[in-house]
């Protein structure tokens, strides 16, 4: 009797830690987002204080959680119909299930209350989250796009400049191969890194609407396009070469696999967001003065435009989700977290917001700001863009590419039948 | 509860009651089976009424297709390549872990006290968790970094230095190395409890007939272990069909599905493809699989049992 | 090993054996030193020296920017989670296995046999139905939301092992008992409960380890630091360390340290628990 009473007593104080202190249920913001490397989340963190000082009585409740980890919980979360009040998100096919599924609030009238807010942010910068005429989000993070950066010292050391042509690029590799140097970090176990090496080369191979048509079903448009094929074709090109480091596949981006490898000259380059930077800022500061960027080479007899991008406006958008009790003070957050003072000292952090006023002055950013805002077509990742079960293959299909372990015939086949199936 | 207690008239199970006779053990039983019932069987009976939709887990309810889900995944090369993948874990589950995990039981048995602070050592492993372990290895197999190539090259013998987690042809089988680091303890323990009921005296006689050692061990004490052997292979061959976490941490079930397992690949269809009622179907006919093997392997055993 | 011809050859029995035993001693332990190696390493030391190099100096910041960090949040969740889940395994399981073990009712056999079964259920089927009702009932993201799943995961192996154990009570005790007026939870209370102490135990020990070590059904039904268990505060990290080495393997080596230090203080009884376990298992 004596230890049921001890374990009941037991039990009751557990309960009582557990309880913790309570706001009213609609007084609670949350708001989740991928920002966790300590610099973004503090800019998030001490926007969530801005709007609780400006806002007496509420509270945001934030989380900041990694990429890959991120993506999943989220999902977890609206199935489970308890999203987070305020959520970043890519914008695209995930965002477009959220939102068929009702579970995102439309925020059109909410821009068209305060126009003067609307009208500071490139209008270019809505795109991706424009669902059948109505806006889902605001962009808030980065103007990027994926670039290639690579270790100045080692490409001085070799006499090397960056490569504006894939020959240029294939000689590159071969110079750093024979100092026993790796020309790519590449940490593809999410799939996702090495899908911009095939995005950027249909893009160069086919041009911009290659993949636009396939996805749309229209203009002949097919995943199985030569241009699909070709690309297929250059990666295996550049497996075969040794340019990447070994490993690839398996390698995480998330835990700074990619990273490590330029940090310790054992590869030269990466072709990654143009956040990196912002990110080994964080991690390795000592490393940020030897590093330089270039775009992605032109390949012969491509006619896709060299000033073309994959990369986004906006970068992360934050939206706001139906269930949320007081979507006022959620659009009131979002406002915080994406108001001046977040603006600079995210030019602070090496990300540019999309606004008309910002006003860059390093020169990294200054550039890839004018070359996001001036290319002639912007691309967003495909695994964004696609709906989910489509992005699936795609990342399988290309990280199968990398292996060697499919034909870049059979890979743009497999997508195309995906496609049929799911794109209608 | 202690005053209660001296005031029987207040509860009714403080007498036994004359009727009903079920009353009793229901009352007893009661917290348990709701227990089982609400997070086992209800989730188990769940999990197929789920696969029959096409449900991306979002919004109220997914469409009925009937079988449509269980036509796909019997045609579904995945599916069947981690039910291979399963059996091959399992495979090596056995051929790997149990007779190294019978060597290093006998080992400690025979060395008896003296060799104490070797079991605690080797006990070691099976109290860490499995991501905790998971992103250890992933260091250790680092094919750039890790210690393993480092080691390997250092030895001249980079040709046996693979990309471990990397290259199809080695995932499966890296992530197994680690499976059975972790698990040859738990069988240890089990055959040492074995070896640890042996009755003495029954070697005793056995030497005092000129028996040696090792004809003790091979004709006496390892049929006397018949039934924990048996056992063994039955929880290996169990916990290999439903394995999930080193894979889940190390490879994801990469590279190219090379490592993939039924259960990783049901938590990828369900939290990565939006493919809610799919998933369910995968989960659902895992459950299948362990259950119609482990039947297959118990009666097959029993039958063993008899005829032996 | 198996062949007839080294059955007689009982000198390299004699020599294989201990060669075993060390090899699998550096097997065994060596993980561990890299693990414990690398937590006490600059950065810039992790990138010069390879892993089995012991460290330059002692780093000993690695620990403390983790212990700073949420860490010590995430071990109180565990501690309140694993604590309340095992008490009500033990008082359900131990309640169950009485019924099962002495009183006598229709479908007892049957009811046993079925619990019994229940423990080859391979869990992670019942993930995304669990998910769904703890969504309904409200309990997403809840460290209530663990409890439910963590007893039911628990059961079937406790009742099996209690059952088997309170059956070996001798029938006079509790006959004497009934004499004396004690009505069942008399019996169960005064009788069954003290002396299954060392079955108790076993229960404890095993699910205690298995509970610890949990992680799927934590990671997808808990979101937030407030409510998650230690196996995650490995995961979560992951976001702050990305690719800072030494500082994974420091929360890497704190997340094992608990589970180590108790069985230090009672290995015996550990082993104990984890092989009757494992038998009945």
């Amino acid at each position: 009797m004596h230890k049921i009473t001890a374990l009941g007593g037991l039990l009751s104080i557990c309960l009582a830690w557990a309880a913790g202190p309570a706001h009213a249920a609609d007084q609670v913001i949350s708001e989740w987002d991928q920002m966790t490397n300590t610099a973004a989340s503090k800019i998030m963190n001490d926007a969530g204080a801005r709007f609780e000082k400006a806002n007496p009585g509420f509270k945001a409740e934030q989380a900041h959680i990694l990429n890959e980890a991120y993506k999943t919980k989220l999902k977890i979360a609206f199935g489970a119909g308890q999203p987070p009040c305020v959520f970043a998100s890519w914008g695209g096919g995930p965002l477009r299930e959220y939102v068929k599924s009702g579970q995102v609030r439309d925020l059109t009238p909410y821009l068209a209350k305060d126009p003067a807010y609307k009208d500071r942010f490139v209008s270019t910068g809505f795109n991706a989250v424009t669902i059948d005429g109505k806006i889902y989000g605001v962009p808030a993070e980065n103007t990027t796009a994926a670039v290639i950066i690579y270790n100045k010292d080692l490409f001085a050391r070799y006499k090397l400049s960056p490569p504006q042509t894939w020959d240029e690029l294939l000689n590159v590799v071969k110079v750093l191969n024979a100092n026993h140097i790796a020309a790519f970090a590449l940490a593809n176990k999410a799939k996702w890194p090495g899908s911009m090496y095939y995005m950027y080369l249909v893009d160069r191979i086919g041009g911009a609407d290659t993949f636009r048509d396939a996805v749309t079903r229209k203009n002949g448009g097919s995943f199985a396009a030569p241009a699909f094929v070709e690309a297929g074709k250059r990666i295996q090109e550049l497996v075969k070469a040794g340019a990447f480091a070994p490993g690839f596949n398996g390698l995480d981006y998330d835990v700074g696999a990619s990273r490590r490898l330029m940090y310790s000259g054992k590869a030269a380059m990466q072709l990654m967001g143009s956040w990196e930077p912002s990110t080994i800022q964080n991690e390795n500061p000592g490393f940020v003065s030897k590093l330089g960027y270039f775009n992605f080479p032109s390949l012969p007899g491509g006619k896709g435009d060299p000033k073309d991008v994959i990369g986004t406006v906006g970068d992360n958008f934050m939206s706001v989700s139906s269930s949320c009790k007081n979507p006022d003070a959620a659009f009131k957050l979002i406002q915080a977290l994406t108001d001046d003072v977040s603006a600079q000292a995210r030019l602070a952090d090496k990300r540019v917001m999309p606004l008309k006023n910002l006003n860059v002055s390093d020169p990294y950013l200054k550039q890839i700001q004018a070359l996001v805002l001036q290319a002639p077509s912007v691309q967003l990742w495909y695994d964004q863009e696609l709906p989910p079960k489509l992005a699936e293959v795609h990342k399988d299909t290309v990280q199968a590419l990398f292996g060697l372990s499919v034909t870049p015939e059979a890979a743009a086949q497999q997508m195309e039948a995906a496609a049929k199936a799911e794109l209608h | 509860m202690h005053m209660t207690l001296n005031r029987p008239a207040a509860l009714p199970l403080l007498r036994w009651p004359r009727s009903p006779a079920w009353l009793v053990p229901a009352l007893f039983l009661a917290p348990a089976v709701l227990m089982l019932a609400v997070f086992l069987l209800y989730p188990l009976l769940s999990s197929f009424q789920l696969s029959l939709l096409d449900w991306n887990g979002l919004g109220e309810q997914g469409r009925f297709i009937g079988l449509g889900n269980w036509l796909h995944l019997l045609h579904d090369p995945l599916f069947w390549r981690a039910l291979g993948n399963n059996a091959w874990l399992a495979l090596f589950s056995i051929v790997i872990q149990l007779p190294l995990a019978l060597a290093l039981a006998v080992l400690l048995d025979k060395a008896g006290e003296r060799s104490r602070w070797l079991k605690i050592i080797y006990f070691l492993p099976l109290l860490m968790s499995s991501v905790a372990l998971g992103v250890l290895a992933k260091n250790l197999y680092d094919p750039n970094f890790g210690p393993i190539n480092l080691l390997l090259q250092q030895l001249h013998l980079d040709g046996l230095a693979h990309d471990w987690l990397g290259d199809p042809a080695y995932a499966l089988g890296a992530v197994i190395a680690v499976v059975c680091w972790q698990n040859v303890p738990f069988y240890m323990v089990l055959f040492l409890a074995g070896l640890a009921s042996f009755p003495e005296d029954l070697s005793e006689a056995a030497t005092l007939d000129g028996a040696s050692e090792w004809t003790i061990f091979w004709r006496i004490k390892l049929p006397h272990l018949r039934g924990t052997v048996r056992t063994a292979v039955l929880l290996a061959i169990i916990g290999s069909l439903r394995y999930f976490d080193l894979v889940f941490v190390m490879t994801g079930g990469g590279p190219e599905h090379a490592s993939e397992l039924m259960a990783t690949y049901m938590y990828r269809t369900v939290f990565s493809g939006f493919q809610l009622g799919y998933g369910s179907t995968i989960a659902s006919a895992m459950f299948l699989v362990v259950t119609l093997i482990a039947a297959l392997a118990l009666r097959l055993s029993r039958r063993f049992q008899t005829e032996v | 090993m198996a062949t007839p011809l080294l059955l007689q050859k009982i000198r390299i029995g004699r020599v294989a054996i201990p060669v075993l035993a060390l090899f699998w001693l550096g097997v065994t332990l060596l993980p561990f030193v890299l693990m414990v190696f690398t937590s006490l390493k600059s950065q810039e030391d992790n990138f010069a020296s390879p892993m089995w190099a012991p460290p330059s100096h002692l780093e000993w910041g690695n620990y403390l920017s983790v212990l700073h960090g949420s860490f010590l949040l995430y071990l109180r969740n565990s501690v309140f989670v694993i604590g309340v889940a095992l008490g009500l395994t033990l008082l359900f399981a131990s309640m169950a296995a009485y019924a099962l073990a002495r009183l006598r009712f229709k479908g007892q056999g049957s009811l046993f046999g079925l619990i019994v079964a229940s423990m080859i259920v391979p869990l992670h089927v019942t993930l995304v139905p669990v998910y769904l009702l703890t969504r309904n009932a409200g309990l997403y993201d809840t460290m209530f939301a663990l409890i439910g799943p963590y007893v039911a995961m628990s059961l079937p192996v406790s009742i099996f092992i209690l059952t088997e154990f309170m059956r070996q009570i001798p029938r006079e005790l509790e006959e004497a008992a009934r004499i004396d007026g004690c009505g069942p939870i008399a019996v169960f209370t005064r009788i069954f409960l003290p002396l299954s102490g060392p079955g108790l135990s076993t229960v404890a020990i095993y699910n205690g380890i298995n509970l610890w070590n949990e992680f799927i059904f934590a990671y997808v039904l808990t979101s937030s630091p407030n409510h998650r268990t230690l196996p995650l505060a490995v995961w979560d990290f992951q976001s702050e360390f990305a690719a800072n080495i030494p500082g994974m393997m420091a929360v890497v080596t704190l997340t094992a340290l608990p589970l180590i230090v108790a069985y230090a203080f009672g290995q015996e009884k550990i082993v104990k628990g984890m092989m009757a376990g494992a038998l009945k298992g």
